[in-house]
């Protein structure tokens, strides 16, 4: 059988061939390319390439993955997820970074995680514990001006919330900071959020 | 030699089924059933039935082999399970426990 050249100079990599069906899980370390059909789970701590003749009918969760083929079944991705143009995709996506191309098909759910937490945070002023925003506090403390960030550990939303101004200095972006109420205007979450003064709402705490 | 290489640190549980090469480096439990060649490496490790048409095992095997052309364990394979092919080769170190049936006839 003639190898195509492409991979051969890659020999840590996994392929599974154009004819070949896997019906099972699927677990592994290494990369991995698909042309052949794959049914079941696959769970890889590296990337996965589903070429234009690979199908996967199969719930998918690695670190990347480039779809050029069809895939059905939800993927979780722990750094990226790729529809290339020949890609064809049907289920849910969870990564923190998706990139779908022109020519792409896909119908699903798109869950890019924590994006949302700065947008929730209006939404529950009064409770101190935040959802989920806690892991990226860097990304977060760019728009959400009142919400102590990684500094003020969780373990301090009540009494260090309620003193913004003392405690400017962790709060970089903290250009309003002072007035409880009034919040720039550009910002309303983060104005909310410093309007509940009574309540300190780091909406970074980590569930 | 093969297009479908089954790395190192792949382990699937499954079934295996094609119409190629294939090779294995990794785990597989279950069943293979390919049309061609199977090669497990010596880093390979089958728990699973296999029906190919020739097999050569470099690795470890547990489970029953049939093969319409060949089976070949090679120096430090170790195999487990019966084995049932018209042609046999069991090379010198290679280590074997099962019944040997030579009689498949394929009309």
């Amino acid at each position: 059988m003639a190898i195509n050249t492409k991979d051969v100079e890659n020999p840590g990599r996994t392929i599974i061939g154009e004819s070949i069906l896997v019906n099972g899980r699927l677990d592994g370390d290494e990369d991995l390319t698909v042309r052949g059909r794959v049914e079941g789970a696959i769970n890889l701590t590296k990337t996965l390439t589903i070429e234009p003749s690979g199908i996967v009918k199969a719930d998918v969760s690695v670190r990347n993955v480039i779809i050029s083929g069809v895939v059905v079944g939800n993927v979780t991705a722990s750094e990226s997820v790729e529809l290339t143009q020949e890609g064809r995709m049907v289920g849910d996506i969870r990564a923190p970074r998706v990139i779908i191309v022109d020519g792409a098909s896909f119908r699903g759910r798109v869950d890019m995680g924590d994006l949302e937490a700065s947008r929730t945070a209006p939404e529950r002023p009064r409770s101190a514990p935040a959802p989920a925003a806690a892991p990226r506090p860097a990304v977060m403390a760019a728009p959400v001006r009142a919400v102590a960030p990684p500094p003020a550990r969780p373990a301090a939303p009540q009494p260090v919330a309620s003193a913004p101004a003392p405690a400017p200095a962790p709060r970089t972006f903290s250009a309003p900071p002072r007035p409880p109420t009034s919040m720039a205007p550009p910002i309303p979450p983060a104005a909310a959020l410093a309007a509940s003064n009574k309540r300190k709402v780091i909406v970074k705490k980590k569930k | 030699m093969a297009n479908t290489v089954i790395g190192s640190s792949i382990m699937i549980d499954g079934e295996i089924s094609g119409d190629e090469d294939l090779v294995i480096q990794g785990t597989v439990k279950g069943r293979i059933s390919v049309k061609e060649s199977l090669y497990v490496e010596g880093s390979g490790v089958v728990e699973a039935d296999i029906e190919t048409q020739n097999v050569e095992i470099a690795g470890q095997v547990t489970g029953n082999i049939v093969a319409s052309d060949k089976v070949e364990l090679k120096s430090d394979c170790r195999v487990i399970g019966d084995i049932k092919a018209p042609r046999v080769l069991i090379a010198d170190g290679a280590s074997f426990k099962g019944n040997v049936d030579m009689e498949v006839s394929r009309k």
